[in-house]
């Protein structure tokens, strides 16, 4: 109760300013004077549902533990005799929660500052009103899906951000490769949601009359009333296959926005779209609705013990196998691709732990460190024209600010103590270390991820120390970088700050108050103290082994003979995932579309065709009777006659007979 | 002997539509045609007027009215059959039925 209530009550503005962005840029974006213009206007917007979203979450960090729900029934049907017995409703509604206040600063924040640097980073290219317009969508998606009161409209936006993800992946359509990767990326999310889909099925069917009054159904199936989940964790408790089931689908939903193992392949390849996007979308924002939707799922519905050690292993394993891919890579934004992916089974490795907040810690942190390495490859990128991390070196020189900016996010990628990351991610590892003792099975994956702090802090190093140290660009016909302009170097700044001190929110006793239940900031015990040490020492590790092979300049030549040659080529080639997934396609999906088109063509359409030519036939046949000729009728006529006489003088008698009639 | 005459009767009829539906199918020429229709109506004609001998009552002369109606109906039917036959000849030239095939388009 306080002076924050009537500011919640419109937290519904948030995602509506970008919707009139949208509608503006999208509308009238091309019959403004300068393609900037409608830029400007999505800017403003956007800045506004980022004043009113942080307003939000400040409230929100300074009344603990309040939820508000605002939610309008959209369609209330009656009960029928299936599961539905007691109704059934469709709601729209926001709800403001510590969770989703948080995701409130990360989307919108970071929504912000790359609509910004976008100004700059962008002009040059055509068809900016729909750029903004798609990422202004994007924005009215993502506020959408964090807001969401219930599972329904939680899954509406969903997969509105997939379909933004899919026109911004292939914003430069008339590349082949992008287009192939927009495609590439919807369907393989599409893998995910199709399942999370049948998952939401399976949590109606079971609950639908569960909870408090008419049941979970009838009040629109609510993640909660008031301040307690509407089904009480009842997952949680209880520990049927079925909800078991259940709970994998919401993993494979997960895995599939989060690109989570076996579902990751497409997050590499969405890099065909613009940097700016990759830092929004494919880094900070979307990808993260996965480990969100985990979260959600995990206060709201509860996981059972199995589907814990499922979401563990995924992000325990995503962390390394993702990690081991970016340290041969030679492509700037590939290599921060991958380590988005790494990044994000830390999240989800701390999810399954039963640490939702903790994840919810990294995913916050992480929004800023990685949005802040894209923008400043970005940057290096417009600079220098190439993406390829052995054509540049010595960049620090002439692009002090980005150099300064990315290796800012480095460091804290890398968990370098005091910097964002190593806050977040040392939580990650003590909490997942709590549960070892209850659930040896985490062992393994615990390990995987301490082995990736060393492979992150390595990878991120050597390529901060290509693209940055040395004297000169390592190819001569490279241009001379320069540091990016204001409207591109103001986002980077902001960053680089959040990125620096943005695991110090989490001392701050308010906004801890959003990560409720959460041994945020971690609390140290010796134990703990030690793995802290353990994984520090293993991120600097990582960046001495990184300056030894690359730094100043140096670029290390593993020797031709060398055995380690094959394991390259396999983490060149991605584990031949990418490989396995185009054979499925073509020898399996493609030869079984194949056989449906062959049953379609001949067996369906051709006895429908069968049909229409046997009629045909008939009636030319029948047309060769009509002569014209009068007594050719009357043949006809005394024919018919006679064969009507014959049918009721000996036919008739006869069927009536072996009937058994009078 | 009712039988036996009953048999005659029937017997005369059919033989009358049997000539009359023989005409109609192998004349070409339209007025033969014409001819066979006529034969083969009055066979049905005959027994009306037999069958009728066998009604009393009331209802007795019905077979007769019958009869006679039908009789002036093939009057009519074979003027305007002739006046076919006119228009046709002054048209193609032919009364040959075989030949006058337009009905078929």
């Amino acid at each position: 109760m306080g002076a924050f209530d009537s500011l919640f009550q419109w937290a519904f503005l948030v995602p509506l300013f970008p919707l009139l962005g949208l509608v503006i840029v999208g509308f009238f974006g091309d019959r403004m004077k300068k393609a900037e213009f409608g830029g400007w206007v999505a800017v403003a917007f956007s800045g506004m549902a980022m004043v009113l979203g942080v307003l939000i979450a400040v409230g929100e960090a300074l009344t603990p533990g309040r939820y508000t729900d605002v939610s309008y029934a959209w369609l209330t049907l009656p009960g029928t005799q299936s599961v539905f017995s007691n109704g059934f409703s469709l709601v729209m509604g926001t709800l403001v929660d510590p969770i989703s206040a948080l995701m409130l600063i990360v989307v919108n924040v970071v929504g912000f500052l790359v609509m910004l640097y976008s100004i700059e980073y962008m002009h040059h290219d055509k068809g900016l009103p729909r750029y903004y317009a798609e990422l202004s969508l994007f924005l009215v998606a993502m506020n959408g899906l964090i807001l969401s009161d219930n599972l329904l409209e939680f899954f509406l936006f969903w997969e509105l951000v997939g379909v933004c993800s899919y026109f911004l992946i292939g914003f430069y359509y008339e590349k082949p490769s992008a287009a192939s990767a927009a495609k590439e990326a919807f369907l393989v999310t599409r893998v995910g949601d199709v399942l999370f889909l049948l998952g939401i099925f399976i949590y109606f069917a079971t609950y639908a009359t569960s909870g408090g009054g008419a049941g979970w159904a009838a009040s629109g199936f609510k993640f909660t009333t008031g301040s307690t989940p509407f089904l009480g964790s009842l997952v949680g408790s209880a520990s049927s296959p079925t909800l078991t089931i259940a709970g994998l689908m919401m993993l494979a939903g997960a895995a599939g926005k989060s690109a989570q193992f076996p579902l990751d392949v497409w997050l590499p390849d969405a890099m065909e779209g613009p940097t700016t996007v990759s830092a929004l979308i494919h880094a900070a924002t979307m990808v993260a609705a996965g480990v969100y939707l985990l979260a959600v799922v995990s206060l709201f519905l509860g996981f059972t013990a199995d589907d814990r050690l499922a979401i563990v292993a995924v992000g325990g394993f995503t962390t390394i196998w993702a990690a081991s891919m970016a340290v041969v890579n030679t492509d700037i934004k590939r290599v921060v691709a991958y380590s988005t992916i790494s990044q994000l089974g830390y999240m989800v490795l701390a999810v399954g732990a039963g640490f939702a907040m903790v994840g919810l810690y990294h995913l916050f942190t992480h929004a800023f460190f990685k949005a802040l390495l894209f923008l400043a490859a970005g940057a290096v990128i417009h600079a220098v024209g190439t993406q390829d991390l052995l054509k540049m070196g010595g960049l620090g020189k002439s692009m002090r600010i980005t150099s300064i900016a990315f290796l800012i996010g480095a460091l804290s990628l890398s968990g370098f103590p005091g910097f964002a990351g190593f806050w977040s991610k040392d939580d990650v590892l003590a909490s997942v270390y709590s549960q070892v003792g209850a659930h040896p099975l985490y062992w393994p994956f615990l390990l995987c991820a301490l082995a990736t702090v060393f492979l992150t802090a390595y990878y991120i190093f050597r390529a901060w120390f290509l693209a940055f140290s040395g004297d000169h660009p390592r190819d001569p016909t490279l241009p001379h970088g320069h540091d990016a302009p204001w409207a591109m170097r103001l986002p980077l700044l902001v960053l680089s700050v959040l990125a620096a001190v943005a695991g110090l929110f989490a001392f701050l006793p308010s906004f801890s108050s959003l990560l409720p239940g959460a041994n945020v900031p971690p609390v140290y015990g010796s134990t703990d103290l030690v793995l802290t040490a353990v994984s520090a020492g293993l991120g600097l590790g990582g960046i001495g082994v990184a300056y030894v092979m690359w730094g100043n300049g140096r670029v290390f030549q593993l020797p031709s003979g060398s055995p380690l040659q094959g394991a390259r080529t396999v983490l060149l080639r991605r584990y031949y995932m990418k490989d396995a997934y185009d054979w499925i396609g073509l020898h399996g999906v493609y030869r079984l579309a194949r056989a449906a088109d062959f049953v379609d063509q001949f067996v369906i359409d051709g006895s429908i065709r069968g049909i229409e030519r046997a009629f045909s036939s008939l009636s030319n046949g029948m047309r060769r009777l009509q002569t014209g000729v009068v007594s050719d009728y009357a043949a006809y006529v005394v024919t018919g006659l006679v064969g009507v006489l014959l049918f009721f003088l000996f036919v008739a008698p006869w069927i009536f007979r072996t009937m058994g009639g009078g | 002997m009712t039988d036996f005459v009953v048999a005659q009767f029937v017997g005369l009829s059919a033989a009358l539509l049997g000539i009359g539906l023989f005409g109609i199918l192998t004349r070409r020429n339209f007025i033969l045609l014409l001819i066979a229709i006529e034969i083969a109506i009055n066979a049905a004609v005959l027994n009306f007027v037999y069958f009728a001998g066998f009604a009393t009552g009331p209802g007795g002369v019905s077979g007769q009215a019958a009869a006679v109606v039908i009789v002036g109906l093939a009057a009519t039917e074979v003027a305007v059959g002739l006046a076919i036959v006119l228009a046709l000849n002054r048209q193609r030239g032919s009364i040959n039925v075989a030949e006058a095939t337009t009905l078929r388009q």
